[in-house]
């Protein structure tokens, strides 16, 4: 339907979209038409009156707003009557408006001061009293101060139409109309931060930078969030080499102006009092601060000796992948060509890792659909329930496709179809549920391939049969009754689900970290691609995969080279590195003597493994840390280094998008960038020159330096494979051997005191870091665990309640919070307080990656007995 | 005095007539449905077009034409929506028409939904309106039993489920996209429009919004032919209307008469005068968002065009009557409390100009109002009108300009006496 319209504004004939509404329409004709409850992003609701235009035809003036330009339409945005009624318009704004504005945190950025320069006059006739309304606040982040309201709803719209939150109404009427949480409940929601920033007014504040800027002042940065692979664009905004608060610009970035909470209101990590400073050595029981020059030469030192004695295969080193690429890549090669060892490895492998390898074996490429595709999708078989807690910005994209675009959601996953109040949850939004038992993945993916296979419609295609084969070969093993019996799926469901997601003109599909850090992590890749293969959803322009990370630049440590698989752009490596479970155990045996970790914290992340025991064989062990962390408390030497907004390079998202990174202040005391300190270790090794290591330069000037290297090196490394040529390596791939191991069938649980349990990702929370940030802590601050009602009440446990959890000879006492998301017999933690939770879990790798999990089990629950 | 042959309360003229199924059936009740169902839906809407029958529940906005605004290509649900949330001041007869003689609105529906092709018609009532409620559920289910309302409807193949909704008590929720709001099960809100009803409706399907009154007429038009009807009232406001006479009238009641009436028959005849013979001082034509008019405005006959030329509407139909001694300053101001109360707060005129009038006109009648005041209140009234989501901003407006206009003296009467001539000792509270 999109075709052109011409008309005529402000005697200047321009052509528009049809569709346009006028008020942008008027931009292109250069009218700025004041407005305050118009907003791009939102459906117009035409209530504020203040972008009332003259249409010639039309006795009554019009709001450009929610007029749609149309052929050979007249319009005057200035006409006498436009003014006089905007000037009116204006007056009842300002009339019970307090005009607090020396006060008002947005003073300097407001519309209603802006708009009443430009429509008002300076004497207002309001003499009467002004109605006043109490002071509260929107829980412990949000300032609401209604006198400065102007009703304009784009806070409440926003949080419904973009967010599915709803967690915001209009309450009362008239003149007391106001904004409230529901029914004056303390506001409990997602905490985005969208309504602060979409508020024209000062109406709605963030607490945690009250007072501390007027608008001007500040120096504002465009950088990229560190904390999950969405890749969101945001402004650190800095007075005084501090942060003061983040923001986003309406459009821009690969979030398009949106953001979560931890991207708006976690910025507190970056200042913290607790941060490193100086480089450290241990002498003994001691930790002793020293220049940068003495610590990088005893480490330098420490390396060489190691190596003269044991060899560079002594050596390994694991990065974080939220460092930038230029670092990651820095890293790799102070490994394998500085140092000359293959045992590089990086944050990845906690389960990004298995994405990337399995997409990659099977297409070639990993970049498969861009968030483009996903609004764009008919259909979206989202394997990822956690993915509005995981992957705001992303989930962001199912619900525009859903809401807005009526895109049909399948969702597989282990939580119940029901969201908590006023939190947005994606299976809510589907239409096709698979509710599956917890660690059922790999048997629905089974079965829905098979009714893909056992419908004859669906499952015809140029295949080859080899892979036709090997795929129904693969599938045959299980029946629908013991799928069904394993997964609590339905023949019926599957075939209904596999139908709608074969059917789709533009289907994506999404997973999570419940495919790629749960139990048959690759394989369950592998099976999905096969999936989408057999579904003709891939290798079709608007159609493709998207795997979410949980890490800011967890794509881009993999096509850096920080992995022992491949080298920077996805070359093949010869194989012959650890993996960082197999780094520890190579510790542990004595073969690697000297371990450097940058940003990683095994002590943490694997609390069932001896690591304690593998770290203390170490002849050597360097972190490089924000934090004193576990592990580099335990350290030989330990280099302070910067956070994400200290420094300058580059992030790849989980699309495969390649963002700047941009310094917004000084880095804190002597720390250093981890690209500044890889520089000094890369010289310092290069001039003593170990025998038969050849010297490698490590002379960059900046990042800018680093990354001309990297292109020069992987030129193709980033480009986006096209639709063609992923369907030609798929097409080579489907006539080799494909190797499946049978699906892993759950057992049962026994008795109503066990408890399915799933520790992960908390919305409020991203690893680590986030615990470090003043705003997010305010929120979730320590461990609880999220129990299904129907449990607690059976239990006769409160909300707030301690209960224990017990596996085995372990016991963690935690407090109850239920929630009608986890199905009932179900339990989560968040993963980000406490060690113990995690011990009660067993431990297993991927037989393919290695990759470590540890995210679920089972325990039994009893309520705490007061003593 | 002359009678006129009444269409809608003829039955209820009728000793013991209770408004069941069966007596409706005895006087040709549902006859009408019968025959609607083995007609094209295109032949109906043209009947009614042609009967020239307008909208009852205040725009008077033709029906027949509202009906073919449902756009015909349209695949999928339509909703019928019949209006019963009356809540005009001074407006009480569709209360009537639900609780003495309930099956005439419900067979306009059936007729209604069946030409407009909506197989889901939902009945939105005022909340208070408990006994009218109760009346309609079970002739509701009379028509179901009797097979007028459900799945295939006398065999033409058409369904039709009739729901009743209750209102909650906002007089916004008249207004039909805020009707729509609240079946939705949202706040009662004004929607702008366009998107009109007919196009973006209930649920975003294509819908019709009636008043009980508009649709009570349906049946009669359907059996005895748009000539008939047409042949009642004027050429441009054909058929009866029933206003709903009320104030300093020695009889006031709901009065059904052809359309085209003067003022003068209707106050003086029907409603057989002013109270203890007290001269008369102002009308109020069409409910509270109806402009004032006054004795030289008596001899205007009641049809849409007349009433409106004086810069009035015929509106709702409620016909509210006041004599000599009532002060026009106290009424505006007792006007809009009731609009200040009802404003709902959603544009910003209404919403932040409501309280602002009011606090004026609070003061002119306590006796400080201020020389510029009257100035301030045409300002203020200017700026609303025309602008708002909704007619009420129209409506709210409506009282104080006219009162301005047609009794100026009396405010500047307040003004400069310091108080209210009428009741000089009454001191007013704030309503908020
Ligand atoms: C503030 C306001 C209140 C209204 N209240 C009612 C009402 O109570 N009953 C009614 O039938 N129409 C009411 N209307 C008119 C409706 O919006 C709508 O025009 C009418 O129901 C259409 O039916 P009709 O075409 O049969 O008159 C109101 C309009 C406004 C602006
Ligand atoms: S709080 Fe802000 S965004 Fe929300 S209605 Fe008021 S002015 Fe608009
Ligand atoms: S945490 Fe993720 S979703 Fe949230 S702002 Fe940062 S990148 Fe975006
Ligand atoms: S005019 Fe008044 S009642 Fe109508 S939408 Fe605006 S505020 Fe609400
Ligand atoms: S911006 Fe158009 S009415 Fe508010």
């Amino acid at each position: 339907m999109a075709g052109f319209v011409h008309l005529t504004i402000d005697g200047q004939g321009i052509e528009v979209e049809s569709g346009t509404p006028l008020i942008e329409a008027a931009k292109q004709a250069g009218a700025e038409i004041a407005h305050f409850c118009y907003h791009p992003k939102l459906k117009p609701d035409a209530n504020c009156r203040m972008c009332l235009v003259e249409i010639e035809k039309m006795p009554k003036l019009q709001t450009s707003c929610s007029t749609p330009a149309a052929e050979g339409m007249v319009v005057h945005t200035a006409s006498n009557r436009v003014k006089q009624a905007q000037e009116g318009v204006m007056s009842f704004l300002l009339g019970n408006h307090p005009l607090d504005c020396p006060e008002c945190d947005q003073g300097g950025e407001c519309q209603l001061q802006d708009f009443a320069h430009q429509h008002s006059p300076t004497l207002s006739p309001f003499s009467e009293e002004k109605r006043v309304f109490d002071k509260e606040y929107f829980g412990p982040l949000i300032e609401k101060e209604m006198n400065r309201c102007v009703s304009c709803l784009r806070c409440v719209r926003y949080c419904d139409e973009v967010l599915d939150v709803n967690a915001l109404g209009s309450i009362d009427r008239g003149t007391m109309t106001q904004i409230g949480g529901f029914a004056h409940h303390e506001l409990d929601c997602e905490f985005c931060g969208g309504c602060i920033q979409i508020c024209p007014v000062g109406a709605l504040t963030s607490r945690l930078s009250m007072y501390d800027y007027r608008p001007w002042q500040v120096k504002k940065t465009e950088t990229i969030c560190n904390y999950c692979g969405d890749g969101c664009e945001l402004t650190l905004e800095s007075i005084n080499n501090t942060v003061v608060r983040t923001s986003s610009k309406l459009g821009t970035g690969r979030n398009t102006g949106d953001l979560c909470v931890r991207g708006f209101f976690g910025y507190g990590a970056i200042g913290h009092k607790d941060r490193l400073t100086r480089p450290m050595i241990r002498r003994g029981n001691h930790r002793l601060q020293i220049t940068w020059k003495g610590a990088v030469e005893s480490a330098v030192a420490a390396l060489k000796k190691i190596v003269e004695t044991h060899g560079p295969g002594s050596v390994g080193g694991v990065i974080s992948a939220h460092c930038t690429n230029e670092e990651i890549y820095l890293f790799q090669k102070l490994l394998r060509q500085g140092i000359g060892t293959p045992h590089v490895d990086s944050s990845t492998r906690y389960g990004y890792v298995n994405a990337i390898t399995g997409l990659h074996k099977v297409f070639g490429t990993t970049r498969l659909a861009r968030y483009e595709d996903v609004v764009g999708a008919d259909v979206l078989l989202v394997f990822a329930g956690e993915m509005t807690e995981t992957n705001p910005i992303a989930a962001l994209k199912v619900k525009e496709a859903v809401r807005k675009h009526n895109a049909t959601l399948i969702a597989v996953d282990a939580y119940t179809k029901q969201s908590d109040p006023f939190r947005s949850h994606l299976p809510r939004l589907a239409k096709y549920h698979l509710q599956i038992l917890q660690g059922a993945e790999s048997l629905a993916i089974v079965g829905l391939t098979k009714a893909l296979l056992e419908n004859p419609v669906l499952s015809e295609g140029d295949f080859s049969p080899l892979f036709l084969e090997q795929v129904t070969k693969s599938v045959a093993l299980f029946s629908f009754e013991e799928i069904h019996a394993a997964t609590g799926i339905s023949q019926e469901a599957f075939s209904q689900a596999a139908a709608a997601y074969a059917g789709a003109t533009r289907g994506v599909l999404i997973f999570g970290r419940a495919i790629t850090g749960s139990e048959e992590g690759y394989i369950n890749v592998v099976r999905l691609a096969h999936l989408a293969i057999l579904a003709k959803q891939v290798g079709r322009p608007g159609t493709g995969i998207l795997a979410l990370a949980s890490e800011n630049n967890a794509y881009g440590a993999i096509a850096m080279g920080g992995l022992p698989e491949y080298l920077p752009g996805f070359s093949p490596a010869n194989g012959a590195g650890y993996t960082l479970p197999g780094m520890l155990d190579a510790c542990e045996r004595g073969e690697i003597k000297a371990l450097y970790l940058v940003g990683e914290n095994p002590l943490r992340s694997l609390p069932q493994k001896n690591v304690q025991a593998a770290l203390s064989k170490l002849d050597l062990l360097i972190c490089q840390d924000l934090f004193l962390s576990e592990t580099a408390a335990i350290a030989h030497v330990v280099f302070p280094a910067v956070s994400f907004a200290e420094k300058e390079g580059r992030f790849t998202n989980q699309e495969g998008e390649v963002q700047r990174v941009r310094k917004a202040v000084e880095p804190v005391g002597n720390a250093k960038t981890d690209l500044e300190i890889f520089s000094m270790m890369g010289a310092a090794i290069a001039s003593s020159s170990a025998a038969g290591v050849p010297a490698v330069s490590f002379d960059y000037a900046n990042s800018e330096a680093v990354w001309r290297e990297i292109m020069a090196t992987v030129p193709d490394g980033f480009h986006t494979d096209s639709a063609e040529a992923v369907s030609q390596h798929v097409a080579v791939y489907a006539q080799q051997a494909i190797e499946l191991a049978p699906p892993v069938v759950i057992s049962k649980r026994r008795n109503p005191d066990e408890f399915d349990l799933q520790v992960g990702q908390a919305l409020f929370h991203s690893g680590r870091m986030s615990t470090y940030a003043s705003g997010l802590t305010t929120l979730l601050s320590s461990a609880i665990v999220l129990m299904h009602p129907s449990d607690s009440d059976r239990m006769g446990v409160e909300e707030g309640e301690q209960v224990t959890l017990r596996a085995g000879s372990g016991t963690v006492c935690l407090p109850v919070k239920t929630s009608l998301k986890v199905q009932p017999g179900t339990l989560f933690v968040p993963e980000h307080f406490s060690l113990d939770v995690k011990r009660l879990l067993p431990l297993a790798f991927d037989p393919t990656t290695g990759v470590p999990y540890s995210t679920r089990g089972r325990v039994t629950v009893s309520k705490q007995k007061i003593s | 005095m002359v009678s006129y042959e009444k269409i809608l309360t003829k039955n209820m003229d009728t000793p013991g007539y209770m408004g069941t199924l069966p007596e409706y059936r005895a006087t040709g009740g549902y006859t009408a449905f019968e025959k609607a169902l083995k007609m094209p839906p295109a032949e109906i809407i043209d009947i009614v077009k042609k009967s020239g029958l307008r909208g009852r529940g205040g725009a008077g906005f033709p029906t027949g034409v509202k009906w073919s605004f449902i756009p015909k290509t349209h695949v999928g649900q339509r909703y019928l929506c019949c209006n019963a949330d009356e809540s005009e001041p001074g407006t009480f007869k569709d209360r009537q028409l639900i609780e003495r003689d309930p099956h005439q609105m419900l067979e306009g529906i059936g007729i209604a939904s069946y030409a407009i092709g909506a197989s889901v018609a939902y009945i939105y009532i005022r909340g208070e309106f408990d006994l009218g409620a109760k009346i309609i559920e079970s002739a509701i289910q009379e028509a179901y039993q009797a097979k007028f309302f459900g799945k295939n409807l006398l065999g033409s193949g058409f369904n039709l489920e009739v729901i009743l909704h209750r209102g909650a008590g906002a007089y916004i929720c008249g207004e039909e996209t805020a009707l729509l709001e609240s079946i939705e099960g949202k706040r009662g809100k004004p929607r702008t429009k366009p998107p009109f009803p007919a196009v973006h409706g209930l649920y975003q399907a294509p819908t019709v919004v009636n008043n009980v009154e508009t649709l009570a007429n349906v049946p009669y038009i359907i059996n005895r032919g748009a000539e008939w009807y047409a042949s009642i009232g004027t050429p441009k406001s054909p058929g009866t209307r029933i206003f709903s006479v009320s104030g300093h009238v020695k009889r006031p009641g709901n009065y059904e008469v052809p359309l085209g009436i003067t003022l003068r028959e209707m106050i003086y005849t029907c409603a057989g005068g002013i109270r203890n013979d007290k001269a008369l001082k102002a009308i109020i034509p069409g409910g509270a968002s109806a402009a004032f008019l006054t004795p030289a405005h008596l001899d205007t006959p009641m049809d849409f065009e007349a009433i409106a030329q004086i810069g009035s509407m015929l509106g709702s139909g409620g016909v509210t009557v006041m004599d000599e001694e009532t002060c026009m300053v106290q009424a505006a101001t007792n006007l809009l409390e009731f609009f200040y109360h009802e404003s709902c707060g959603k544009c910003t005129p209404c919403r932040e100009g409501s309280s602002w009038i009011l606090q004026v006109l609070h003061r002119i009648e306590r006796g400080t109002g201020r020389a510029s005041d009257l100035d301030l209140l045409e300002t203020l009234c200017r700026r609303i009108e025309g602008v708002t989501v909704c007619a009420f901003g129209d409506a709210e407006v409506a009282p104080v300009l006219s009162t301005l206009k047609h009794f100026k003296e009396e405010y500047v009467a307040h003004i400069e006496g310091r108080g209210c001539p009428f009741q000089p000792n009454v001191e007013l509270v704030m309503a908020h």
